[in-house]
Formats: C-alpha cells, structure tokens, sequence
C-alpha cells in the first residue's frame, strides 16, 4: 500500500533535533493540534479551554551535557568536569529552554467547512549555542592556547518572553484537502538577542617580533541586543509588585508588538495515507520601546608598552605610557551603547507528516462529515524543525496513534533528535463528557533520573470539547 | 476489547508516573559553591630597542652609563588582580648585539613609590654579527603575591659597562606576564 511514501522519511534524515510538540501534532481531537497545524483534519466543533490550564506546555534541552555530567556526586572535581564537558562540547551544541502557557483558547465551527479558533498564550523561549572558545578563554585563559584562534561568531543566542493573540480559519476545500491560516499579533515582554557577531582573538608568537607574543583582535563585531530590560534593570528600587504590574502591562500590547502567520495543510492521498505540513510563527518583532543594545567593534593588535628613555617628556613630566596605551585601545575597539529600535524573526517552526491509518472504524471523526470512516490506528512521521540563528534544528518522530474508544487514545512516539537517540514519548487523552484532560511527556526513560536527561518536554491541559455526535 | 479499560489505566498510570514523579538523582547541587574559573593569561608587558644614541645626552651629548623608565600598569590596581591573583610568571628576554654588559633592573612600585619587587640580572655581550639572547624569569608566588598587589610602576633601569671595545650596538627587551587567577 504506497509504502514507498514511506522510504524518504526512513532514511533521509539521519541527523535531526528540535525543540516541537510530535505527540500533539495532527491529533484530531485536541484543540491545540491547530496550533501546530492550523489545516489539521479537527472532529470538534467546538472548544472552550480552561484558562491557564488548557495547554501548559514546557521543554528544556542541551545537546552536548547533561546536569549528571556535570554535578554527579562522585568521581573527579566539579571544575575538572566543567572543563571536561567543555572539551567534549562543539560550537554547534545548543541549550534550549521553551514554555507556553494558553491563557484563553475558544474556538467554534462556523459552517460544514470552516472552523474558527482564537486564543491567547505566553511564551518564553531561549536559545543559545555554545560558545566554546569564549569559555574556554574565560575558565582557562590563553596560556595553553597560543597561535589558537578564539572565535567570536560562537557567541549567539536568542531569548524571548511575549504574550501571543491569535485568531485562525481552519477550511475544508473538499474531502481530500484541509488547509488553515492563522495571524498572530505578539506583544513583547522582554527580548534579548545577539546574532551574526564576528571577530577572533588570538595570541601568537612572534619569533621574529619586539615580543614573545601579539596580541591580535581582529575584525570584532559583537552586538547584543535587548529590549524590556533595561528598565528593569535600572530600577533598583522596583518592588516585585511594580515588576509585575510592568510586566502584565506589556503583555497588553505596552511594549513591543509584531505580526506572524501559520499556514497548514492536510492531503488524503490515499483513503489511509494523510500528508500534512505546516509553517508556524513566520513572524516579525518590531522592537521600540525600552530597547538598548551593546556593541563592541574594531581591530586591534598589541606587542605591548614601549617606554621611550628618558622616562620624563620635554616638559619634565613623566609620560602616561599606560594612558596613551588605553587611549588607542579605545580608539580601535570601540564600546557604544545605542537605544535605536530593532527587529527580530520569531523562529519560526516547520512541520511535514504522513500518516496510515489502519483498523477501520467508524467514528464521527470529521466535524464537517459525520460518521465517516476513520480507523482506530495510525503510524505517522513527523519532520519538525525550528529556525535557529545558524540554521533549522530538526527532529524526526515516528509515532503510532490508536484510539482505544470514542473517548480515549495514547499515542507512543519515538523521536530521533540531537538531544537523544532513546527518545519515547507518550500522550494520553481522554474525555470525561465534554470535558478533556490530555497529558504527554517526551523523553520518558530521562524521567527516571532527569539529571541524566538531555532534553525534557511536558504538556498537559484540559478543556471542553465539543462533538457533533 | 476487554483488554481497552486495563489499557488506559496502564497508560494514564504510566504518563502520571513518568511526568510527574519524574525525579533528579546521584547529583550534589551543592557542588555550585566550589565552581570557579581558573584562567592563565598570559599578556606582553613592555618592550624596547635601543641604541648606543640613548645613552648619549641630548644636547651635551655626555655618555651616561645609566638609563631609566618607569611605566605605570594601571591593571595591577583591578579588581581582578586585587582579588583573584595567585601567581605571576614574569619573563624578561635581551637579545644584545653590544659587545659590553648590562646590568638590568626591574623594580615594582607602590603608589607611593615604595619598592615591592626587585628583580636584577646581567645582560650577557654580544656582537653585532652575533646576537646573544639573556632569558630571565621571575616567579611569584602565592605568599608573594600580595607584593604584586601593592605595586603599580614598573621600573627598568639599565646599566651599560663599558670596556675596550667601540660601545656600539643594539638591544632589544621583551617581557610577558603570566598572570594565574582563580576566581
């Protein structure tokens, strides 16, 4: 049965990672499947979540160490093992931090065709590669790394907290295709962010030169940008109340806002194959308010301080050699402090799947056609990526879905990433009534000592959910 | 389907378990306390190529045997030096193409101009078709390096020998600093 549909995804994406939500991911009786895929196939016609609590969801990840690897209470010395992981880590491991809150979700049918979903939801997300050289000149200096460069593009990172309001169309065109948009507004909180710096450092020695070394920073380009911090952190005498209400103000649209897009899709090629794909947060920040940036810049290079004998200038005073020394430093490497507004991407996330359904049911499945034939099993792969500062981090689910009645389904994941190769996930969901309850977790084996686990994912909510039954 | 109500306890069960009972072991988070940076920075300090000419005076042209300078390193005054210095390596490199000795001093002052470090060696002859290289390094340590923290100039004074032969040359000084912290 067209298994070749199969193949590309088997075998294609060897090296994959991400931070996303698989077990949520085209689940046609969760509301929050239109988050990640606004054209998903949906057998609601109807939701209410419960404020807060209709998806709270949280994932952390780093790459290349673990917590265990770093604080485990035997063996070597704490800064022996910092100094290890260093080592053991590239420039391109990553940590990753993302949660989201729903704080507001509703969504009804309009017609037999067309679903209308809103809501609104926190996010923070942070992302940062590791800058290995930087931190390997700050734990261990340059002694041991003469003639090594010291590379400042390995310093970039992306950090965010916004309040997102959304509003999406979920539009059937006909019993093969669904497709969905949805606008967001954001409205940042905070935004911090320092992307596409260049510049080395190094220290070499110069057999043939006035010293033993030079000291060479060449073409440094390093800017760090943000925004809702420097007024909080000028206010030093701000109670957690003021931080808060400051806060919740921006989260209203009294900071910085910005536009994004989400596009969907989903194919029945096949009565049992189901193709779909979907673009989230294709979206721009424009960051004006409360915005300062740091940027250092310049060239530089130094064999060190040369007196000039006498040690007193024509006028008889002693010449400020380590004046004039800063002086040319400050000259050449320049430290400057802006307050211009800026933009930023939101990383925007892709998701491509294709599903086989098996063990033929019949269940009122599809909100616009009542009593169609669905199935009761579901293999699927899912290709997830999110767009980073130096490229997509991607992820690779296979999954198997089973309904077990007409209220209750799991779905068991497996998720090859960078974070681990053992990645089981597991979501259940059931309905009391009208009344939903779902809860999936990634990564499950890591649970049973998560100091030992590279990455983590929780989500869970509960709302209403309504079925044309 | 008589297997579907012990199914769902199982997987609720198991999701519960795993998601919120989830726990942190064999770690001592308590091992934060003792994290510190240990860096060895290793920084040109001065250097200088002179002459027969700077030890002439301007002027009268009259031969002094004696030259000096004195430098100020403002760093040795940071935070950083003042707080987390353990140790300093200090080395110091002639290459004297003169045919006549030196006699190299290096003094670390205070503010105030109180002596901390003196460091004295002899620059060995050379010859203009062949330069002779004096190595000199200085280590001071932990208990000495309180001395480090009080000083701020640095002081290079030479002192030529003259002898029989044309006093004709040049001399070429480098000098690094290994500064180790533990912060």
């Amino acid at each position: 049965m067209r298994c070749w549909l199969l193949i590309p995804f088997l075998f294609c994406f060897s090296l994959l990672s991400a931070q996303n939500k698989p077990l949520l991911y085209n689940v046609d009786d969760l509301p929050q499947s239109l988050l990640l895929n606004p054209g998903a196939q949906i057998d609601f016609i109807g939701h209410i979540g419960l404020p807060f609590f209709s998806q709270i969801h949280f994932s952390a990840g780093t790459s290349g160490i673990s917590l265990h690897d770093i604080f485990r209470n035997h063996g070597t010395n704490i800064n022996t093992r910092i100094k290890e992981a260093m080592h053991s880590m590239t420039s391109y491991d990553h940590f990753t931090a993302n949660e989201q809150v729903e704080i507001i979700s509703l969504g009804w049918q309009l017609d037999k065709r067309n679903y209308l979903s809103t809501g609104i939801y926190q996010e923070l997300d942070f992302f940062s590669y590791f800058p290995k050289d930087l931190a390997i000149l700050v734990n261990e200096g340059n002694a041991n790394y003469i003639n090594d460069v010291f590379d400042f593009s390995q310093a970039a990172f992306t950090g965010e907290i916004l309040t997102v309001y959304h509003l999406g169309l979920n539009h059937r065109f006909d019993q093969r295709l669904t497709v969905g948009v949805r606008g967001k507004l954001y409205s940042g909180i905070f935004n911090a962010e320092s992307t596409g710096n260049t510049g080395t450092f190094t220290t070499i020695t110069t057999p043939q030169g006035p010293n033993k070394y030079r000291h060479i920073v060449d073409n440094m380009d390093v800017q760090v940008n943000t925004s809702g911090f420097a007024s909080l952190n000028e206010e030093e005498d701000m109670t957690v109340e003021e931080g808060t209400a400051e806060l919740l103000k921006r989260s209203f649209f009294g900071g910085n806002v910005g536009v994004g897009l989400d596009l969907g899709l989903s194919y029945l090629v096949t009565e049992q194959f189901v193709a779909s794909a979907s673009v989230q947060d294709i979206g721009v920040m424009f960051q004006r308010e409360d915005v300062e940036s740091y940027h250092y810049y310049g060239s530089y290079q130094t064999d060190g301080l040369e007196p000039l004998f006498p040690e007193l200038d024509e006028t008889g005073r002693a010449i400020p050699y380590w004046d004039e020394f800063e002086d040319e430093v400050d000259r050449n490497l320049i430290d400057r402090t802006y307050n211009e507004p800026y933009i930023t991407w939101r990383p925007a996330k892709f998701n491509l799947a294709i599903e086989y359904g098996f063990g033929q049911a019949f269940l009122p499945c599809n909100y616009l056609k009542v009593n169609e034939v669905r199935f009761m099993n579901q293999i699927g792969m899912n290709l997830a990526g999110v767009l980073r500062p130096r490229g997509f981090v991607y992820a690779f689910t296979t999954y198997w879905d089973k309904k077990l009645t007409e209220k209750q389904r799991f779905r068991i994941a497996h998720t090859f990433d960078d974070y681990s190769l053992a990645n089981f996930g597991l979501m259940y969901s059931v309905t009391f009534n009208k009344f939903n309850l779902y809860l999936a977790a990634n990564n499950l084996l890591g649970f049973r000592n998560l100091a030992k686990a590279r990455s983590t994912s929780v989500q869970l909510g509960m709302q209403m959910v309504f079925k044309d039954l | 389907m008589s297997l579907i109500p012990g199914i769902n306890k199982v997987i609720l069960c198991l999701v519960c378990c795993m998601a919120l009972t989830g726990c942190v072991k064999d770690i001592d988070l308590d091992q934060a306390e003792e994290i510190g940076l240990s860096p060895d920075i290793d920084v040109d300090l001065l250097i200088y190529d002179i002459s027969e000419d700077y030890f002439y005076q301007s002027g009268n042209n009259v031969f002094q045997p004696v030259i000096r300078d004195t430098v100020r390193l403002e760093f040795l005054d940071d935070d950083y030096i003042q707080k987390d210095l353990t140790e300093v390596e200090f080395y110091f490199r002639h290459i004297n193409t003169f045919p006549q000795r030196f006699s190299h001093t290096i003094k670390f002052l205070s503010n105030a101009g109180r002596e901390q470090i003196l460091i004295q060696y002899e620059v060995a002859p050379g010859s203009l078709n062949n330069p002779v290289e004096t190595d000199y390094t200085e280590i001071i340590e932990e208990n000495r390096i309180h001395l480090v923290r009080n000083s701020i100039q640095m002081v290079i004074e030479l002192e030529a020998h003259p002898n029989s032969d044309e006093f004709k040359g040049e001399l070429k000084f480098a000098s690094t600093g290994l500064f180790k912290f533990d912060f």
